[in-house]
């Protein structure tokens, strides 16, 4: 499952309000993943099973998952296989969401069974069989299909959220793009593709937010918006970019080149072009990307 | 030739990067680091202090790294360069290796293929 668009999906199919998913996304830090919104996330036990155990919780002070084999919800070898499992990182929004009362585990379940039909992502990852659909569910949820350069923009947002992953984390929400003509900037770097592609790119945050960042990105813990720390949002587009550039020469022989990174903090982007602006939100604070429309 | 006689030129228009790098070759007991910011001060540097290695970016400020990796070759055609960059497309690839560089590593670094660099250098060039 391309799970860190379950948050939003989650906004806007009337789950949870802005508000709700914002206050949840902050306290992932602070929240334990449970067992019962893991079973029924694995498919072992439905959301009545899970309410049912909880109730017998209230009376018979046994651990839930002792109580669900009793119950026969469970086998001892599927309790193991939920014990042993890695515990995503990602369900722990879902188990913010339930733990602060703000949905169900009805509503979790009946929300995950129709977000994995509409996409077919059944993999927590971007392995390479489920590239074709992560492309086609980037296209739907950006609205990107019917653009000039669509499925070069789509590969590259792809891409964008794949290095998000491997440098910062998957603790992350993705919002809707919006079209903007002029921005302006907080802390920020931009670099130009160019190339037969060669759309503009930035990255802005506030300071606080950016410190966080850059603490993640070199795996070190920053207190103060120094050097190394305006070095870390640069490095970050850099790798990227060049990620993005190689991957393309790999795959489709189409070869980019990379201006280097120009701070631009406290300035506003804005030329001729509209800019597309996806922020994602993490708990330390919400960043926003920014690439150029080409057309 | 040893680990710890080694001059070694980081040229990186990351402060975080050279220093990243550099605190690697450090705890590998490499002691002579020099650092340029980009292409112009790398080439300057060489031909000042003729390092025995060569970490080279390729996008930076001012200079390149393909177009420095050029004049430090026409000056010294036995310049032992290693690009070490993100931008590691076909392309890039196959022209710093025909200018004469003699590795290229894809960023980000694994400290695995730095090692395997200076050791490889330490056999080869002594």
């Amino acid at each position: 499952m391309y799970t860190q668009f379950f948050g939003n999906y989650l906004l806007n199919k009337g789950y949870v309000t802005s508000e709700q998913l914002i206050e949840a996304i902050k306290d992932q830090k602070n929240t334990r993943l449970r067992l019962g919104v893991l079973a029924i996330h694995d498919g072992y036990m439905n959301a009545n099973q899970v309410e049912d155990v909880h109730i017998a919780q209230t009376h018979d002070n046994k651990r839930f998952g002792d109580l669900a084999i009793e119950k026969g919800y469970l086998t001892k070898e599927q309790l193991d296989c939920l014990l042993n499992s890695q515990q995503p990182d990602y369900l722990l929004l879902s188990q913010a969401l339930v733990d602060k009362g703000y949905m169900t585990n009805a509503k979790f379940e009946e929300a995950m069974k129709e977000y994995q039909s509409e996409y077919g992502l059944t993999e927590d990852d971007f392995a390479d069989e489920q590239h074709d659909k992560i492309i086609q569910m980037i296209q739907h949820f950006y609205d990107i299909k019917d653009i000039k350069d669509s499925s070069l923009y789509a590969q590259y947002i792809t891409i964008l959220f794949n290095n998000i992953i491997r440098f910062i984390g998957d603790d992350f929400t993705p919002h809707q793009a919006t079209k903007i003509t002029v921005y302006p900037t907080d802390q920020c770097v931009t670099q130009k593709i160019t190339g037969e592609f060669s759309p503009q790119t930035a990255l802005d945050m506030d300071a606080d937010s950016l410190i966080a960042f850059a603490s993640r990105y070199a795996g070190e813990e920053f207190t103060e918006n120094d050097e190394y720390v305006q070095a870390s949002i640069e490095d970050f587009i850099n790798l990227h970019n060049g990620l993005y550039v190689v991957n393309l020469s790999n795959e489709s022989s189409l070869e980019l080149t990379l201006e280097p990174p120009l701070p631009r903090n406290s300035d506003k982007l804005d030329g001729v072009k509209e800019y597309f602006q996806l922020p994602i939100t993490f708990p330390f604070g919400t960043i926003n990307f920014l690439i150029e429309k080409t057309d | 030739m040893t680990i710890d006689s080694l001059v070694i030129l980081i040229c990186d228009d990351s402060i975080l990067a050279r220093r990243q790098l550099k605190n690697h070759l450090n705890s590998l007991g490499c002691n002579t680091i020099i650092e340029a910011k980009e292409g112009n001060a790398a080439v300057e540097l060489y031909k000042k202090e003729h390092p025995d290695i060569v970490f080279l970016d390729i996008v930076m400020p001012i200079k390149d790294g393909i177009q420095a990796t050029m004049e430090i070759i026409d000056f010294d055609k036995d310049a032992y360069i290693v690009m070490a960059s993100s931008v590691g497309t076909q392309e890039n690839l196959r022209e710093v290796l025909s200018l004469g560089a003699k590795d290229f590593i894809q960023k980000p670094l694994k400290t695995q293929q730095v090692d395997e660099i200076i050791s490889k250098f330490l056999k080869g060039g002594l």
